[in-house]
C-alpha cells in the first residue's frame, strides 16, 4: 500500500516535471510570462508558509523581505556594472538574510498578536526607506534594470524574458522550492515542527527555541528574497509595489487560499491568486473586492484551503500523516 | 561524589517565602525522593532544580558546576532531565518521533539544516531501544495521543530517558495511576535509572518508600528531615508534620 503510494508520488513528480519542461512550447508568450510569475509567486508563498504553516508564526511584514530581496537586486546591478547575474541574485539574497537576522533578533523576543503586530511595523519601515531614500531606490519613481546576460561558460544566454526567463526561474527558484521542501524533513524543520507542538517540551530536551525560530526566520526571509530578485527580473523594473502592504497582503491571501497545511497549498494558492486575478483584472478595476471577498469565504468555509480540499476529496489523506512530518494549522 | 548538590536554596514569589534555605545532595547513582505535603514547596524545588526558575538566593550545582543561573535548555544539554507531573509529550506525533527528538538533541543534531534525522539509522536505532526500555517497542508508529495513559506516561518516561542524562528528575511520576499501573511504573523507574543519579518528587507514600535510597522530608519550605527510609520512617518530627496526614 505505501509502495504504491510511492510509485504514484513518483509517476505525479514526473508527469508534473515533464509538464513544466514542455510549458514553452504550449503557452504563447503572453501566458508563459503569467506561468512564469506564478512560478516566482510559488516561492514567495512557500517561504511565508515556512513560518505560518510549519512555525504557527503569523507575519505581517513578508513583502519586507521580498521588496528587500528585489531593490538590493536593482541596487546591485545598478550599483557594480559589469556584475555577472548570479552575483547580483547572490547580493540581494544576502543582503536580505542580513536584514532578516536584524529584524529577528529585535523582533523574535515578542510572540502572537505583537509578533505579528511589529512585523506590520517593519514593513511599513522598510517601505518608508524605499521611498525616501530616492538616491538609492528610485523612491516613487522606482528602479529600472538592465538584466545582463547569464554566462554559461560556452555561451551566454539574455534570460530576462520568454522561454530563457521560464527556464531560468524554473532552475533557479525551482531548486529553491525543492529545498524548502527538503528543509521540512531535516533537524532544522523538525525541530520547527516539535517547537509548535510542544516549545516547553523542546527547551527541556536541550533545544534553544529561540534560535530556532531566528534561522527559521532568516532562511524563509532570504527565499522571499530570491523570489523578489527574480520578481525583478520579470518586470526588468522594480517599484515600492514590491515592499508594499499590497505584496504583504497578496501572500498572505495566497497561502491562506491554498492551504498551510500542505507543503504544496501555497503554490496552489500563488498559481491560483496569479490566473484569477489576471482574470478579474481584464473584467473590472474592482477586482481586489471579488478576492477580498473570496479569501473570507475560504477562511470561513475552507479552512484547509484548497490543497486541503483536494486531499480530502482524494481519500481523507489525514494531516501529517507523511514521514511525521506535521504541516498545519490549528 | 556528587552529582547533584542544593545548597541553601531559597526562593521568594514577591515577599513570599516559598524555600527558607534547602541543602542536601545527590550520589551518582542514587535515588533521591523529595517528600512534603501540599503547599511545602515540593514543585518550587523542581523547578529550580531543572531550571524552570532561579533560586532568589543559593546555589544548585551539577557534576562540579554552578548551574544556578543556566536556562533549562543548557541543563539539558550538560545531561539532567525532566518529567512532567502532566504529560507533555508531542502528541501528534508518533511515540518513536517523541523520543527521537531527544535522543537527536543528544546527538547534537539540532539545528542541522541538510541532515534528515529519519534517515539517520543509527539515531533510529537508539530511538527503538529507548521505546524498548520503556516497554513501547510495539507502539512506536502510534500517535502519543491515542495511547493509553499508563503508556503515555511511559512515553513521558521515555522521552525524558531520550537525553539519556546523568540525573533523571521525576515528578510526581505516579500520579493520576491505578494500583496496579503503579506497581508497572516502579518497576519500571527501578529498572530505567540503575545507572544514573534520580530526585524523585512524590506524593504517593508506598512509591518514594519503595523506590528511594534517601528521603529528604520538606515542610513549609525547610528540609525536616534526610535519611533512609527507615530513619525517615522512624522520626518523630516527620511523624507530626507528615505521615500522620496520610491516614487523611
Amino acid at each position: 500500500m505505501a509502495s504504491q503510494n510511492a510509485v504514484l508520488h513518483r509517476v505525479g513528480l514526473a508527469l508534473a516535471l515533464a509538464l513544466l519542461l514542455v510549458m514553452p512550447w504550449l503557452l504563447g508568450s503572453y501566458q508563459l510570462r503569467l506561468f512564469t510569475e506564478a512560478v516566482i509567486f510559488s516561492l514567495y508563498a512557500v517561504s511565508y508558509n515556512m513560518l505560518l504553516g510549519y512555525a504557527g508564526l503569523l507575519s505581517f511584514g513578508h513583502a519586507m523581505f521580498f521588496g528587500w530581496g528585489a531593490f538590493s537586486f536593482a541596487v546591485a546591478l545598478n550599483h557594480f556594472p559589469g556584475i555577472p547575474l548570479f552575483g547580483a541574485v547572490a547580493l540581494a539574497m544576502a543582503s536580505t538574510t542580513v536584514m532578516g537576522l536584524v529584524v529577528g533578533v529585535l523582533l523574535l523576543r515578542v510572540k502572537g498578536t505583537p509578533f505579528a503586530l511589529l512585523t506590520l511595523a517593519f514593513n511599513a519601515l522598510v517601505f518608508a526607506i524605499g521611498i525616501k531614500w530616492h538616491s538609492v531606490t528610485g523612491g516613487d519613481d522606482g528602479l529600472s534594470i538592465a538584466c545582463p546576460p547569464l554566462n554559461l561558460g560556452f555561451t551566454a544566454l539574455n534570460v530576462s524574458h520568454g522561454a530563457n526567463l521560464y527556464f531560468f526561474t524554473l532552475v533557479i527558484v525551482g531548486a529553491a522550492i525543492a529545498f524548502a521542501w527538503y528543509f521540512t524533513r531535516t533537524a532544522m524543520g523538525q525541530s520547527v515542527l516539535l517547537i509548535r507542538e510542544n516549545e516547553e517540551r523542546m527547551r527541556f530536551l536541550g533545544y534553544n527555541t529561540n534560535v530556532s525560530r531566528l534561522i527559521l526566520f532568516v532562511l524563509s526571509g532570504a527565499l522571499a528574497g530570491l523570489a523578489g530578485s527574480f520578481y525583478a527580473i520579470l518586470n526588468s523594473f522594480v517599484s515600492l509595489d514590491a515592499v508594499s502592504i499590497e505584496m504583504t497582503t497578496k501572500v498572505l491571501l495566497m497561502t491562506f487560499i491554498g492551504g498551510t497545511g500542505q507543503f504544496l497549498g501555497p503554490v496552489v494558492g500563488a498559481f491560483f491568486f496569479t490566473y484569477v486575478q489576471n482574470y478579474l483584472s481584464d473584467l473590472t478595476d474592482n477586482w481586489p473586492l471579488i478576492m477580498g471577498a473570496l479569501f473570507i469565504g475560504m477562511v470561513l468555509w475552507v479552512p484547509g484551503g484548497l490543497a486541503g480540499l483536494a486531499a480530502k476529496l482524494s481519500g481523507g489523506r489525514k494531516q501529517g500523516d507523511q514521514d511525521g512530518t506535521l504541516a498545519g494549522m490549528e | 561524589m556528587a552529582i547533584l548538590q542544593v545548597i541553601g536554596v531559597q526562593k521568594d514569589f514577591s515577599g513570599l517565602q516559598v524555600l527558607t534555605g534547602v541543602d542536601f545532595e545527590v550520589g551518582e547513582k542514587e535515588r533521591f525522593s523529595v517528600i512534603g505535603p501540599n503547599g511545602a514547596g515540593k514543585t518550587t524545588l523542581f523547578n529550580i532544580i531543572s531550571g524552570k526558575f532561579r533560586p532568589s538566593a543559593g546555589q544548585v550545582v551539577f557534576d562540579g558546576r554552578d548551574i544556578s543561573s543556566l536556562p533549562a535548555y543548557t541543563r539539558a544539554r550538560l545531561g539532567m532531565a525532566r518529567s512532567f507531573q502532566i504529560t507533555n509529550i508531542f502528541q501528534r506525533l508518533s511515540a518513536l518521533d517523541n523520543v527521537l527528538a531527544g535522543v537527536r538533541s543528544r546527538a547534537g543534531l539540532r539545528h542541522n539544516l541538510l541532515r534528515r534525522p529519519h534517515h539517520d539509522r543509527d539515531l533510529m536505532k537508539r530511538s527503538e531501544q529507548i521505546l524498548e526500555r520503556v516497554g513501547l517497542a510495539d507502539q512506536r508508529h502510534t500517535p502519543a495521543q491515542e495511547l493509553a495513559y499508563g503508556q503515555q506516561r511511559a512515553l513521558e518516561m521515555g522521552v525524558t530517558l531520550s537525553l539519556e542524562p546523568k540525573l533523571v528528575l521525576l515528578d510526581e511520576p505516579t500520579a493520576g495511576m491505578s494500583r496496579q499501573e503503579t506497581e508497572e511504573a516502579i518497576s519500571m523507574i527501578r529498572r530505567v535509572t540503575k545507572e544514573t543519579a534520580c530526585v524523585i518528587i512524590e506524593h504517593d507514600m508506598n512509591v518514594v518508600f519503595s523506590l528511594a535510597d534517601r528521603i529528604s522530608v520538606l515542610h513549609y519550605g525547610v528540609m525536616l528531615a534526610c535519611g533512609t527510609p527507615e530513619e525517615i520512617r522512624a522520626d518523630q518530627r516527620v511523624k507530626d508534620a507528615y505521615l500522620g496526614e496520610e491516614e487523611e
